[in-house]
């Protein structure tokens, strides 16, 4: 409790929070509001903004709804920024730690493959994944996994250093404990905290490659994105600006939401820390 | 880059020029061309081997075109819609088995070196025939060509061959290479092949990939007084977006092939000094077309596959997606095809009900959720509107309970998934129109083609009634019996639709008006531009 009244008390972070919530509540009512495929055609071709009442934002260049694919869009947006985070963190925080905990030739073994992907710039690692498994949600959460989740093993891996040398961890080894059973329920709770902070970051990055692939036509085709109305209406930057406009900005507003939120969180967390 | 935008300062020389010589009466000094000048024209691809005469597309040709020159050449007036370049004349026997091309005499290749008749015979036994990719089909039956006198070539084929067919295919099909080059090493590794050279109105001069192609005037070019330019360049601009932008800051005066996107068009088409320009691209008309997979069960059913074409709105195609630029399909053969085209042919209007109908009759009932079955529909990536249909498609599909689900791949992917390892179900492709169906448009429903084959019947359709008709009109020598066969293979290729053929289109070139003399043939873009020229 005292944790939310703090939260609430920065004000960034309560504009974080207000713009996820709106996000979610878009991606969770679009079935409702609109049934129909967003890519079915609705309309006359490149309507403009507040004509038509039907269709608040206009349509693209085949006539579909530019409001539709912007609620359905969030839904591709968040699935992909929440999974493809919770799957770098999994990953990188049971990567490091093993390594951490295990240390010598496991450790360097798990942290040269670390490197390896590091030295990869994450967005040519899932553009060369994509273009080999071929566009589909799955494959795009994957590739950006693939190239998420080393931040998170190092940041688990130096935590877990610091804390294996904890008397509490002596004690569990004296009393017997599995080596694996110490560093997944005693070690890798405590480390935690600080790998979690990342996943604002994780999070806003992984939305902004699932545009990008989209733009570049690696996204998947059968469903609306963002990344891809951004590049539909870039054949139409002249004529039509807002085509691109419009989910542009609902890009930038969320990328923003996710950070300032997950800014106030670990704003949150540390007064609690230093307080505690 | 900045190297090759026509500076203010040349442009108010030019205009200060002009102010000077008003002495002129305007309307003649509007027709009197001039000589010099760059002319800077975008490009959207960048082919490494640049010879046409192994590559016969569009991609090539549109720089190369300029350096290596055809027998002939396409135009509006000229009788059988040709027009001489390095032959004068040519002539078919009765019997099918020869052709006899008189060539142009006090032709030099661009190395100084003479061009005779022995270039041909070159390039149409050792090149066309077993390399080209479209030379295969149509030389196949080319046995020797004999070479009386330095200025006359003797085509002797095996079998008889259409004299009509081998005049269509002379402006695409005929690039003649020189035989000094090519004879002394392997002909696809030459290096004349990046580096060109021919008899044609410009020299190559450097290509710097990823930024542009420049070719220089050739001063002992053959015709008289040409060719106008100076220099051409090509700028790589593999971004359509840029096209318009490049147009509008002079730093371009030419975009051709649709480079500026279609949906662009009025808007360019209003800044003053640039023009929109639909002809020039007659001979090279583009067809949209869904191709079949008949090995799914489901679409070896004619019933389902008419179903298909009634769903389709050919009119929303051609409004919406070509904005107009376009005209809908009746079948195989494009209707701006004077000599071919038959209306005579089933036609499929746009009804859902009766699509439902047909798919009801045929078995496939709607089951849960509406769906009857599902496939993959794989748009070919070459043009936005290969991939817009693509969107429609899926759309026009769920209405009639076909669940499509969209494959987008690169073009490598693409070709590969579609003409080597048929796993699609639907595709669509857009292929081109050469003059006759004979040249590239049959082999897209003929069996019997070898795997791997792109642009070609890959989707397991046979149909031995029509693959006679085929055989008896690529050896029938009488034009009109030809043209009559060609009639019935339309009606039978729209009644039994092996493929489905949506919409057909030429392409827009969007140009300066300081550039004159654009689009004055059927073929445009991909010929020599010998006779343009830029005013001031």
């Amino acid at each position: 409790m005292i944790a939310l009244r703090r939260f609430l008390r920065t004000p960034e972070a309560v504009a974080g929070a207000l713009i996820l919530a709106a996000l979610l509540a878009m991606a969770l009512s679009a079935p409702w509001f609109f049934p129909r495929d967003p890519q079915s055609i609705a309309g006359p071709a490149l309507l403009r903004p507040f004509q038509d009442w039907t269709l608040p934002l206009g349509t693209d260049r085949l006539g579909r709804d530019v409001m539709a694919g912007l609620f359905h869009g969030a839904r591709a947006s968040l699935a992909v920024g929440l999974a493809a985070a919770a799957g770098a963190i999994l990953i990188g925080a049971v990567v490091g730690t093993l390594a951490g905990f295990a240390g010598g030739l496991l450790d360097e073994i798990l942290m040269r493959i670390t490197d390896a992907f590091q030295t990869v710039p994450g967005f040519l690692l899932a553009l060369a994944f994509v273009s080999v498994a071929g566009p589909s949600l799955a494959t795009v959460i994957v590739a950006i996994t693939l190239g998420a989740w080393t931040g998170p093993a190092r940041i688990a891996r130096a935590e877990v250093l610091s804390i294996r040398e904890r008397d509490y961890v002596a004690g569990a080894r004296v009393i017997g404990m599995h080596p694996l059973e110490i560093a997944f329920r005693e070690i890798l709770p405590n480390a935690l905290p600080p790998v979690l902070a990342l996943s604002s970051v994780i999070v806003a990055a992984a939305i902004l490659t699932e545009a990008a692939l989209s733009f570049l036509g690696l996204g998947d085709p059968n469903r609306v994105t963002w990344g891809g109305m951004i590049a539909e209406g870039r054949a139409v930057l002249r004529s039509a600006p807002y085509l691109s406009i419009i989910p542009g900005v609902a890009l930038v507003l969320t990328v923003l939401g996710v950070y300032l939120a997950g800014e106030g969180l670990v704003e949150t967390s540390a007064t609690r820390r230093m307080n505690a | 880059m900045s190297d090759f935008a026509i500076s203010r300062r040349g442009v108010l020389a030019g205009s200060t020029f002009l102010l000077a010589s008003t002495a002129l009466p305007a309307a003649l000094r509007a027709q009197t061309p001039t000589n010099g000048g760059r002319l800077i024209a975008a490009a959207d691809s960048e082919p490494r081997n640049l010879n046409p005469a192994i590559i016969a597309s569009n991609g090539v040709f549109f720089v190369a075109s300029k350096i290596v020159e055809p027998l002939a050449e396409a135009s509006f007036t000229g009788k059988d819609g040709l027009e001489p370049r390095l032959a004068t004349s040519w002539e078919g026997s009765a019997d099918g088995l020869t052709v006899t091309f008189k060539l142009r005499e006090g032709v030099t290749w661009h190395d100084g070196k003479p061009f005779t008749s022995a270039d041909v015979a070159f390039s149409a036994l050792q090149v066309w025939k077993p390399l080209q990719n479209l030379g295969r089909v149509v030389f196949k039956d080319l046995e020797a060509v004999d070479t009386p006198d330095d200025h006359t070539a003797i085509f002797r084929f095996a079998r008889p061959t259409p004299f009509q067919l081998i005049r269509n295919a002379l402006p695409a099909l005929t690039s003649v290479v020189p035989k000094h080059l090519y004879e002394v090493s392997e002909i696809a590794d030459n290096p004349a092949n990046t580096a060109p050279v021919g008899t044609g109105p410009f020299k190559f001069a450097e290509h710097r990939p990823g930024e542009y192609y420049r070719l220089e005037k050739y001063d002992a070019y053959w015709g008289e007084d040409q060719p106008r330019l100076d220099e051409i360049i090509y700028r790589v601009l593999p971004d359509r977006a840029a096209a318009a932008g490049a147009l509008e800051a002079e730093e371009i005066h030419l975009a051709a092939f649709s480079a500026v996107p279609l949906a662009d068009l009025e808007r360019i088409s209003k800044v003053p000094g640039i023009g929109v320009i639909s002809k020039g691209y007659e001979t090279l008309t583009y067809q949209l077309v869904v191709e079949i997979n008949h090995r799914r069960k489901e679409l070896a059913d004619r019933k389902v596959r008419q179903a298909i074409a009634h769903a389709i709105d050919k009119e929303f195609v051609v409004k919406t997606i070509f904005l107009g630029y376009a005209t809908a399909s009746t079948g195989p053969v494009p209707r701006n095809d004077v000599q071919f085209y038959s209306s005579d042919v089933p036609t499929y209007a746009f009804d859902v009900a009766k699509a439902n109908a047909l798919l009801d009759e045929a078995g496939y009932k709607r089951g849960e959720g509406g769906t009857r079955f599902a496939l993959k529909l794989l748009p070919a990536p070459y043009f936005n509107e290969t991939k817009q249909f693509g969107d429609y498609l899926r759309q026009a599909l769920a209405e009639i309970g076909i669940d499509a689900e969209l494959v987008n791949n690169d073009a490598a992917a693409h070709q590969k998934a579609v003409y080597t390892d048929h796993t699609f179900d639907l595709a669509i492709a857009p292929p081109v129109f050469r003059g006759d169906p004979a040249i590239s448009t049959t082999i897209l429903v003929q069996s019997g083609i070898p795997d791997g084959v792109p642009f070609s019947n890959q989707g397991g359709y046979a149909n031995p009634e029509l693959d006679a008709l085929i055989a008896k009109a690529a050896e029938t020598l009488d034009p009109d019996q030809r043209i009559a066969l060609y009639v019935d293979f339309q009606k039978m290729v729209a009644e039994d639709l092996p493929l489905i053929n949506v919409a057909e289109w030429g392409f827009i070139t969007v140009a300066r008006s300081s550039v004159k003399e654009v689009s004055n043939n059927p073929r445009w873009a991909v010929s020599n531009w010998a006779d343009t020229w830029i005013e001031g």
